[in-house]
């Protein structure tokens, strides 16, 4: 009877456990989600409704006016600018360039990270740690660079140029400069992840092409390459989230040239009216689309790239 | 057609010596086995030849030109791996092609002998498959079809049969030997299963610890081991060692050790009087009861064949041996019973530098 007893206190405890547990974990699931929540909720809220006291959880008169801002094409129409609106803040230009650099930058990065992470796996390029190094030249922090990096942009290349070629060639706020900038802070991530894949494929593969006539780069192009192609779309994904997401960066070395999105969420300033959180808002949930879908996609390939370890040997 | 000679080869990783300077000749159209333990070289010298690992020195002639600094795929040679390699994302036939298509060899042409390959290996069915959806069987006929498409005047291979099960093994091995007799290509073939290189080879070259132990036909190197590594290598089971000395009394060489005392065959000259030798005999040579027998022993365990029966068996001093007999026999563990060597069957080794002795 005693053991039965105990055996129930047992179980009923490990129920109560259980249960708090997950309330733990919804109640942290509801502060994740609470601003994504608002974010969406905001982009749907008129001026008025922007700031109140107390808050209006949905938006009581929803509308779509803070889309069709972002959306508008050309000048603004009057009615839609609102007057608080001296800009008009529309979402092409930071789009079009935020696109344009990150693709741009993710590409090449992906290009010269997995023909470095080639030569590391195969030829031990740089030693036996070398691998371990690139990574950690992640962990020093953007900030520590970005300065650094703004004063070669802005002064050392061009007086530089000047100086020596009698061109005045600047860095700053150009696209070359970003995708550069781009690049090189997202390569040691792919360089990183491409050695997980191309380490899966068997020497002996490139061995037998090789004794069946081809030259390093064939064997490269016709075997290596195939054999790692759902690894190169999961690192490109992966980096490409990295850029469209960066901010720091963008935000010290461009102005007013080259803007990308989360440089332009960040202007939506106007001396009348403080924030224009609408529009605002109602940029946050655009630009969250891609990379949600993209982050499902990685998903979907994640699995067949991991899973890679199955080829026969 | 090419024969293959090796002069001088060296090939060290720091200071370790993997090949530690070999000379071989191998002849135009010969099966050639290289045998040995996991680290004695084979493999090392195979990928020499290859191309796939560069001599530290020495040179490699194939046809009588030297090919050191030939890439791999211009010298003319097919080659099997241990683990296949075949490109997990093509198709059969893509697989075979790829060598031909390398060579930019036209279409029709490719179609043309991508079918004849795969007709005499038998896998015209699987062409359209990927190498994942063959068996291990299938797969291995794919990777010698993939090899004998580009008409190769050399033929390396590296375990191939290794990844079978032991069965798929033994008739790949007459496949082989088969093949290896329609095409009359060189056949270089590395194992470390002696069972293998004695069904397969017209010669096996033996290695160990990066040197060529002895060179021979597999009869050769069965019934006259250069060295007793060579010796314990080949035959199952492993041939019975004992030390001892050898004296010479009136009746001719006599072996004495670990308590046994066993005529010698009468070429054992005056030379190797008290010298101290490890006399070596394989167990069928083991001979149990008769009148011959001089010694005493224990039976301690018996492992039926079908064929024979082996008997592992004490000597008086605690030496243990084994003897292959019929397997009607009557022995039964724990059981004594009285044996001899056959005189005309015992080496002998010399006991610091394992040379054969007789």
């Amino acid at each position: 009877m005693a053991a039965e007893a105990a055996r129930k206190r047992k179980l009923r405890r490990r129920r109560l456990l259980r249960a708090g547990r997950h309330a733990i974990l919804l109640g942290w699931t509801c502060v994740i989600i609470f601003p994504v929540f608002w974010m969406i909720s905001t982009s749907f809220k008129d001026a008025g409704e922007w700031v109140t006291w107390p808050p209006h959880w949905l938006p009581h008169q929803p509308t779509l006016l803070n889309y069709a801002q972002i959306f508008a094409f050309g000048t603004l129409d009057p009615t839609l600018s609102r007057q608080a609106t001296e800009q008009a803040f529309t979402i092409w230009k930071g789009l079009g360039d935020a696109t344009l650099v990150c693709t741009t930058a993710s590409l090449l990065a992906l290009l010269l990270g997995t023909f470095l992470a080639y030569a590391i796996s195969r030829f031990s390029v740089g030693g036996k740690y070398f691998r371990h190094t690139i990574l950690m030249i992640r962990m020093i922090p953007p900030i520590v660079v970005a300065i650094s990096i703004l004063i070669y942009y802005a002064i050392i290349i061009p007086y530089a140029t000047t100086a020596l070629l009698g061109v005045r060639i600047s860095m700053f706020d150009t696209y070359v400069g970003l995708v550069l900038i781009y690049t090189v802070t997202t390569l040691p991530f792919v360089i990183w992840m491409m050695l997980s894949f191309i380490d899966e494929v068997p020497y002996t593969l490139e061995h037998a092409a090789r004794l069946m006539g081809a030259g390093r780069i064939e064997v490269i192009r016709r075997i290596v390459l195939p054999l790692v192609a759902s690894g190169m779309v999961v690192t490109f994904l992966f980096v490409f989230i990295l850029n469209w997401a960066e901010f720091l960066l963008a935000l010290t070395l461009t102005h007013p040239q080259v803007t990308t999105l989360t440089v332009l969420l960040n202007k939506f300033q106007s001396a009348s009216e403080g924030r224009l959180y609408g529009p605002q808002a109602a940029i946050g949930t655009v630009v969250t689309i891609p990379v949600v879908v993209l982050g499902l996609l990685i998903q979907k390939h994640l699995v067949k790239g991991f899973s890679f370890g199955t080829i026969r040997k | 057609m090419a024969g293959i000679a090796l002069k001088n080869l060296v090939k060290s990783f720091g200071t370790y010596a993997a090949v530690n300077g070999i000379n071989l000749d191998i002849r135009d159209g010969e099966f050639l086995i290289m045998v040995g333990p996991s680290g004695c070289g084979k493999t090392t010298t195979l990928n020499m030849i290859s191309g796939l690992e560069t001599p530290t020195s020495g040179e490699i002639i194939i046809g009588g030109r030297v090919v050191n600094d030939l890439e791999p795929g211009a010298r003319g040679l097919g080659m099997v791996f241990q683990d296949l390699a075949l490109f997990p994302h093509m198709t059969v036939f893509e697989n075979i092609a790829f060598g031909l298509r390398v060579r930019k060899v036209p279409a029709a042409e490719i179609a043309r002998r991508v079918a004849a390959a795969a007709e005499t290996m038998h896998i015209k069915p699987l062409l359209t498959k990927l190498p994942k959806q063959c068996s291990g069987g299938e797969s291995q006929r794919v990777a010698l079809a993939r090899t004998i498409v580009t008409d190769p005047a050399v033929f390396l291979l590296d375990e191939p049969l290794s990844s079978l099960d032991a069965k798929l093994r033994v008739d790949m091995r007459t496949e082989l030997k088969r093949l290896h007799e329609r095409l009359k290509a060189t056949f270089i073939y590395v194992t470390h299963d002696q069972a293998e290189a004695m069904t397969m080879a017209d010669r096996i070259v033996v290695m160990s610890k990066g040197t060529i132990e002895q060179l021979g036909t597999p009869l050769e190197i069965y019934n006259h081991p250069s060295t007793q590594f060579v010796a314990g290598f080949f035959g199952t089971p492993t041939m019975n060692f004992v030390e001892g000395v050898v004296e010479i009394c009136a009746a001719g060489a006599r072996f004495r050790g670990a308590g046994l005392e066993q005529a010698l065959p009468a070429s054992v000259g005056v030379k190797l009087c008290e010298r101290n030798v490890v006399l070596g005999v394989r167990s069928e040579h083991v001979i149990i009861g008769g009148a011959a027998a001089s010694a005493a022993g224990t039976a301690r365990l018996l492992q039926p064949l079908g064929d024979a029966t082996l008997v592992h068996f004490d000597t008086g001093e605690g030496k243990s041996l084994v003897a292959k007999v019929a397997p009607n026999t009557e022995l039964a563990p724990g059981l004594p019973l009285r044996f001899h060597f056959a005189p005309e069957h015992c080496h002998l080794f010399e006991a610091t530098s394992g040379r054969r002795q007789s």
